[in-house]
Formats: structure tokens, sequence, C-alpha cells
């Protein structure tokens, strides 16, 4: 049957003439990559993508003015990478920065990118009737000004280290022709979400909800073609056949390896296994003011020597490795090793069981004869922790928390929540604990949002802990004004001393997830932000491909065999 | 009868309606909304959810969008699925084909199986092979689906790897195959969640069906069928069976609605895109036009279901046709 099916793909070859597109003196172009995913990408829209699986496929459609590079460096210019932009000019007094458009570049459809385009890009995502996640992020961007229709330059309200950073990571660039003549809101809606047109070095071919997202080379594009011919996101939802998937080389990679499937894999000659550093990390949240009157402080969690008695009764090495085993380290704080910012010798608030004890006892939580409960004024130390019920890391992680509590004489009833239910209680502050993880970006800049006094007093904000410092805040806002790197990773350390002196939050886990992968396949660097970044620079060698990856590089099927039909 | 049925085709609109509303109005009333599910992304605000509930009519009151919804109803629409990016009906007529083809198989499957089952058991009622066959429909009957397929994906792809993991088709060859290879690789993807759900089901009509059996055998027609000389296996099946299969007919008009949900689990395991994952994933997500959209077409698969099952029992047992 397989050897069958190879000819028939053999003689598709011939039949659609595409054997002499590739050159075959290139041992490394060709091949496919299937990768295993857990759910659909909920748009290809570039600048409303919300999902990890929406902004994998994306980034491999729509091409950024610039590339970050792999230092992930956000100062200045330094580290980009041209891409549609072939290169850049800051004015002398650096508020404007005029990018030079590739004259290579080119649509899917064949249009040629222009500096309208970028314009467009940028002016559509800040038009509020879109609600794209990426227009709070771009405020320091003021317009886009075209000259040329090579040239766009950006103007910034004010100067600022990052601010290339800003008007380059956020957004890849959308084809004006296509989207202007849509109204904002509808685009979600239109036919031209479904078959996006971008310029990066994979196209799109089809989307069949549940089932599989295919894009294929860009044989033409102006950066040059891709290794890989063919990309398959093959969606499984339910983990156990994703893995499965992967395991008897249905498909190729898979992103999320857990601890127990490692033995499994390690049967598997063909399979191999690499971990990366992510820009995620895992905390137990309190909430600081009451859930029923937020005016009020919560009255357990609005003392912060509670909070600190409480993160002093977590041992959160032994809880990370229960958990995770190698795949992540304890968490330092809201942020992430990877950040050049991000001191590794962060002063935590230490294990120390004895003292939890000890400051328990003094603030007044004594332990209760009748049961082990600490009790002050006939209340007990008991509350809720929330956690969604879809995800076994969290509600493993809940349970070791609630041992360790029980140890401090604190009572903790773990609640198993829709993950809706969990975020409309979130978004309410109507929580005492909840169990979140944050997937960062490459600006430590971002803590603002989650933990600044911006994001918890606005009634739209992020900070669901309601944690306000204005120390915290200002050495923030100072490390992000600073040009000088040592300077500006001496304020951010400075402030993640004081939120993890503060303990809104216990930081429980920084994980480094593992992927497993097809042994033919040659990878690149795995990207801390987004490890399909470099897709285009893996590759098969020519001796090492099996059927699938002979599939012609085209964005048509080629014509079946009619049944029964001997090949060649 | 053209009466009866007409009469039973309004009722089943009634009920239809009814149970669309119910939905609708629960699925409202659930904590959460579509756009509550990304809060691991710390650049989607709750300004940018409130702008995508603008957008999609849901800050407006609860009877509004019920208006609204009953409006675009009232055009053939069925809404627009948050969690799909397109048309509930187009998810719908997507999904619909592969549920009604895996249903179709395992219900035909199920109801041979379960029926021969029955007859052997009582043809050697008493035997090991009665006791035998009771142990195994009994063990099947009482273990909990999602543990039973996942076992059989794990035996049958990984273990002894006869069949593909999972979809219904090879989505990376599949368009590259010839008309033969096609039909090939669909009946393999079919096979193992159509073969789980035959066993998983048959067992309950086996049960059923031996009970049934061994109720009717000790009736007078079959002491007469008996006396006449018939063997055995003649009388069994000329006689026992047909009397037998009235509470099996009715048993295929409630299977329905247990087939189309009893499979979410077949569906989520073996990446089956059919309607039980879709609309049970789609609670999950706030998925309200999904949710609906499924609902309304499954409670009229399942009235009609209901409905030809009464069209049987008519045609089986004489003794209702002037009813």
């Amino acid at each position: 049957m397989a050897a069958m099916t190879h000819a028939r793909i053999l003689c598709a070859l011939l039949l659609c003439g595409c054997v002499g597109t590739e050159s075959s003196s290139d041992k490394n172009t060709g091949g496919t990559l299937a990768i295993s995913t857990g759910g659909d990408p909920d748009v290809l829209i570039p600048s409303l993508v919300q999902r990890v699986q929406a902004a994998q496929i994306t980034d491999m459609m729509f091409d950024r003015l610039a590339d970050i590079g792999d230092s992930l460096n956000i100062l200045n210019d330094k580290g980009f990478t041209p891409r549609l932009a072939d290169h850049w000019t800051w004015s002398a007094d650096s508020l404007s920065i005029a990018f030079h458009i590739n004259p290579k570049a080119k649509w899917h459809d064949d249009a040629p990118v222009r500096s309208n385009d970028v314009r467009f890009t940028i002016t559509s995502t800040k038009d509020t009737t879109l609600g794209s996640p990426n227009a709070a992020l771009l405020t320091n961007i003021d317009s886009v000004s075209t000259p040329d229709s090579a040239t766009a330059v950006f103007w910034f309200h004010s100067r600022s280290p990052q601010q290339f950073y800003d008007a380059v990571y956020l957004l890849p660039i959308m084809p004006e022709h296509v989207w202007k003549p849509i109204p904002p809101a509808s685009w979600r809606t239109s036919d031209a979400a479904r078959n996006p047109i971008g310029s990066g070095q994979y196209r799109f071919v089809r989307w069949i909800p549940r089932a599989a997202v295919e894009l294929v080379a860009d044989t033409a594009n102006y950066r040059g073609a891709p290794n890989l011919r063919r990309l398959i996101w093959s969606i499984a939802p339910d983990f156990q056949g994703a893995v499965t998937r992967f395991l008897t080389g249905e498909t190729d990679f898979f992103e999320a390896l857990r601890l127990e499937n490692l033995p499994e894999v390690a049967k598997h000659p063909e399979l191999s296994t690499r971990q990366y550093h992510a820009l995620q990390y895992l905390f137990a949240q309190f909430n600081l003011r009451d859930p029923a009157h937020h005016d009020r402080p919560h009255p357990l969690f609005g003392n912060r020597e509670l909070r600190r008695a409480l993160t002093m009764a977590i041992d959160r090495p032994t809880l990370v490795k229960s958990v995770y085993g190698s795949f992540a380290l304890p968490a330092l704080g809201p942020t992430v090793r990877s950040y050049p910012t991000t001191d590794p010798n962060l002063a935590q608030i230490p294990f120390d069981l004895p003292r939890a004890r000890q400051i328990l006892d003094s603030l007044g939580w004594r332990v209760s004869t009748s049961d082990s409960v600490r009790r002050r004024n006939g209340r007990p130390l008991q509350f809720t922790l929330s956690v969604p019920s879809s995800s076994k890391v969290r509600v493993q992680t809940a349970v070791i928390l609630q041992e360790q509590l029980r140890q401090a004489g604190a009572k903790m009833d773990v609640e198993q929540l829709e993950f809706p239910a969990l975020m409309e209680k979130a978004s309410k502050r109507a929580f005492d604990m909840t169990i979140n993880q944050l997937n960062t970006q490459p600006s430590p800049g971002a803590v603002l949002g989650s933990w600044g006094i911006g994001g918890s007093r606005a009634s739209s904000g992020n900070n669901s802990s309601s944690y306000e410092n204005p120390a915290f805040d200002a050495n923030v806002d100072s490390a992000l004004a600073s040009f000088d790197p040592a300077k500006r990773k001496a304020y951010f350390t400075s402030a993640y001393e004081t939120i993890i002196q503060d303990a809104p939050a216990i930081w429980l886990a920084e994980p480094s997830p593992v992927v497993g992968y097809h042994s033919r396949l040659q990878l690149a660097t795995l990207r801390p932000d987004a490890w399909w970044i470099h897709i285009p620079e893996w590759s098969i060698t020519a001796d090492k491909r099996i059927p699938r990856d002979n599939t012609p590089a085209s964005t048509t099927v080629p014509p079946a065999l009619p049944a029964g039909q001997k090949t060649p | 009868m053209i009466r009866q049925i007409a009469q039973r085709l309004v009722q089943a609109a009634v009920i239809v309606a009814i149970v669309a509303v119910i939905t609708f109005i629960l699925i409202h009333l659930a904590p959460g909304d579509p756009f509550s599910a990304v809060m691991d992304n710390p650049n989607v605000s709750e300004a940018v959810r409130q702008t995508l509930r603008v957008q999609y009519g849901l800050d407006r009151p609860l009877p509004e969008q019920f208006a609204r919804y009953v409006s675009s109803l009232a055009h053939g629409e069925l809404g627009w699925s948050f969690s799909h990016a397109r048309p509930v009906r187009e998810v719908l007529g997507s999904a619909l084909p592969n549920t009604l083809l895996l249903m179709g198989v395992a219900l035909v499957g199920s109801f041979t199986l379960g029926i021969l089952i029955a007859l052997i058991q009582v043809a050697r009622r008493g035997s090991v092979t009665d006791h035998a066959l009771s142990g195994i429909s009994l063990f099947l009957f009482s273990m909990p689906d999602f543990w039973f397929v996942i076992l059989s994906l794990l035996a049958f792809t990984y273990w002894l790897p006869i069949f593909p993991v999972g979809g219904a088709v090879d989505l990376v060859m599949h368009e590259y195959m010839g008309l033969g290879g096609r039909i090939v690789d669909r009946l393999r993807h079919l096979a193992l969640p159509a073969i789980t759900l035959t066993v998983l089901a048959s067992a309950a009509v086996a049960r059923y069906q031996r009970a049934a059996l061994l109720d009717v055998l000790p009736a007078d027609y079959i002491r007469t069928a008996r006396l006449k000389g018939l063997t055995e296996r003649q009388i069994l099946r000329r006689h026992a069976l047909r009397n037998a299969l009235l509470p099996i007919i009715t048993m295929i008009g409630l299977s329905f609605p247990a087939l189309l949900t009893g499979a979410f689990f077949v569906e989520k395991i073996f990446a089956w895109p059919g309607m039980g994952y879709a609309v049970v994933n789609a609670i999950g997500t706030r998925d309200y036009p999904l949710v609906v959209g499924g609902v309304i077409i499954g409670s009229i698969m399942v009235t009609l279901g209901s409905l030809l099952a009464d069209l049987l029992y008519a045609l089986a047992d004489p003794r209702l046709r002037g009813r």
C-alpha cells in the first residue's frame, strides 16, 4: 500500500511538472513538516491573533519590517535583521525612523508590498473598532507617513529605548488592497480572513476546522524559498491523541511533551527531544481586595505579612520538581530568566516553615485545638484556590499547595472551574486565589499591565490581584526609560525585589518546555518567544525523506490517478 | 397514518423550538463568554474583550440578542461560530455528514452484533458460552466510555499499529491518492472509531435483546411452533426474534440522542470531526451560536428518530397500526 502510494506521488510529481521547479542539487530543499497541535487558530489576521496556534501560522505567512533576532534585544535596533524593510534610517532627534521597503517584496497575490501597506497596518490596528490586542502597545507611535511607495516613516511621541521594537515586533505587515475595502468590525467574518494573503515564506492553502491547517512554500519569495515545502498543523483536541500521533509517526513535531511521555519517546530511535526556554511563568496570585466589596482590602490577603508567611510555607523547588520534573525552574518573580534585565540571583522569600508558623502566630492566627486550622477571633484561616479543571499542571500544583499550606495551619479549598467561568471570576476579581500562567513578550515592560497600578485601577485592567505599589511602578518606568543596559537592569532588579517582598503572588515555576521531533528533521534555534520562527530554515536531507516529504510544493492539488491505474 | 405523522411533525417543531429557547437562555446565563478565555495573553485586555462583545452584539440585553437570533434564524442563518471563525451553518454542515457516517455504521453494527450475541446466548442458554458472553457484555456495559476509547486508541494504533490514530482521512496524503486509495483511506480512519462505538453500544443491545427473547420463549405460540416440529434455530429466528424485536425498535429511537452525544469521547480522542465534539467543545468555549445551532440540529434528529422508531414499531406490531 505504502509503495503504491509512493509511486502515485511520483507520478503526480511528473504529471504536474513540479519536479523541474525544485533544484535537485539542493539536498535540503523539500519535505513536509506535520505538527501536532491541540486546537484551531482563532483567526488568521495578524493584528487580531490571540491564540498561539494562530501566531505560529501567521508568522509563517506574514513578514515584519525587521526581525528581532535570537538575542531578543529590544534596545534600539541592535540585533534586528531586515525583513520587509531592507534598511532603515533614524532621524537626528530619534523621533522618527524611515523604513525602506525591499523592492522585491510581493504579496502572495503578486501585488508589490508598498509603504501604504505599512501605514495601513498601523492605523487599522490602532482603530478601536477593530479590537486588536496590540492597539494598546502602539501608543508611542504617533503616525506613519509615506513620502514614496518604498518608504514608510514612523513618527513617535517620545524617544524611547524600545521604540524600534514597538514599531517592528508587534505587527506583521498586512496588505492594504485586501483589507481596506472591508469595515474593521467585519474583518473576522470576511472571506479574506479565511483565505489570508501574506508576504512570508509560506502561502496559505487550506484550513479545515478541527482537522488541519496547511501552508506551502512560496518558492518565489523575496527572501528565497524555505527548505521545507509543506507545513501542516494537524489538530488533535485530545492530548493523548496528539501524543500518539507523534509517537506513531503520523506527525513530525510535538511542542508540549509532558514528563510522563519521555520514556515512551525514548523507545523510538527515530524520535528526538529538545528543551528550550520559554517566556512563561506560573504563579498563584492572591486577591488583595475583598471579592464582595472591592473598595475594601481582602480580609486575609490584604495583610502583607500574612501573604509573606503563606509564601514562606511553600517549598517551591520541591513543588516544581514534583509537577514538572526537569521541565521547569522555580520562578524568580514576575519575569523570566531569558530577559537580559533579569538578575538570576534575585532575593526570594525563603522556604521556612517554622518561621512561617511564627509569623502566623504573631499575627494572631493560632492553631485550634479542635482541628489543625488556625483561627483568629473565631475566624478560620480558610480560603479558596480557583483553578481551571482543564489544566493538569495547575490542578496538580493546587493539590501540592494545599498540602504544604495545611502544614502551616491554613485550610485551602481547591475549586476546579471551567476556563470561561474562572476567567469571569478573575475579570470581576471575585476570587481569593487563582493559579495563572502568563506568556510574556521580549519586552519586560509588559509586567506593568499585569502588576502595575494602571492595570489595577482601570476597570478593564489585567492586574486582577489589585496589587499596587508606587515604588514598583516607578522602578519599572525608570527601567523602561533608560538607555543604559546596566541601569535598566538595576531598576528592574529593584522593581522585582519590591514585588517579591510584597508577595502579591507565590511565584511558582518558569517552564522550559520539551519539544519532540522526528530525527530526520534538522532544527534551527528554538527561540524563547516563538519556537517556530525559524521553521523556514529547518530541513530534511534528501536521503532521509519519507513518502509524505515528496508531495509537490504546489498550492494546487495535483490530479489524482483513477482508481486501480498502474503507475510507471 | 399521514395525519398522525403530520401531528407528530408539528409536535416535533414545538419541541425543537422550546429546546432552542431553553438552550439559548441557559448558555447565556453560564459564567464567562466567548472572549473571556484568553487570560494568559497579557495583551488581551478587558477593553479588547469589550470591543469584541460590541462587534458581535453580546453587549446587548439578552431579549434583544434572542430577537436578533430568531430573526437571523428566520433568514436561514444559524449565526457565526466564534471558535471556528466561520458560519455555524458551515461548521455543522461539515460535521454532520461525519457524524451520520460514524453513527450510521455504529448503529447498524451495534444492533446487528448485539442481536447476534443475544441469539447465541439464548440458543445456548445456561451454557458456558452464555455466561461468558453475559459477563463480557456486562463488563463492556459498565466500563467508562472514555477509558475504553483511550484503551482502543493505544491498543490498535500504538501497541498494535493496525489503524491510523485519528481524523477522518490522512490529511497529509489524502489529496494525492487515487479514488481507490481515498476510499481505503477513509475506511481505515472510520474503522477504529466505528468498531469502538459498535462494541460499546452492542453490549447494551445484547443484554436487552437476550432479556426480550427469554420473555417470549415461554409464550404459547412458541410452544405451538415446537409442537409443529420446528427446530430450535427456526423457532428463534422466525417466531421469537420477530416478537422480541419490539423493545429493540424502541431502543433504536432512544439511541439517536445517545449516539449523538455519546460519541463525544470517540470524536475527541480519535479527532473525528463530527458534531458531538464540536458542540460539547462549544459549550466550554461559550460559542453561543454553535451551541444553539448544534442543539437545534440535534433535537431535530432526535425527534425524527423517535418518529421513525414509532413508525417502525407500528409496522412491526399490527396491533398499533390503528392507534
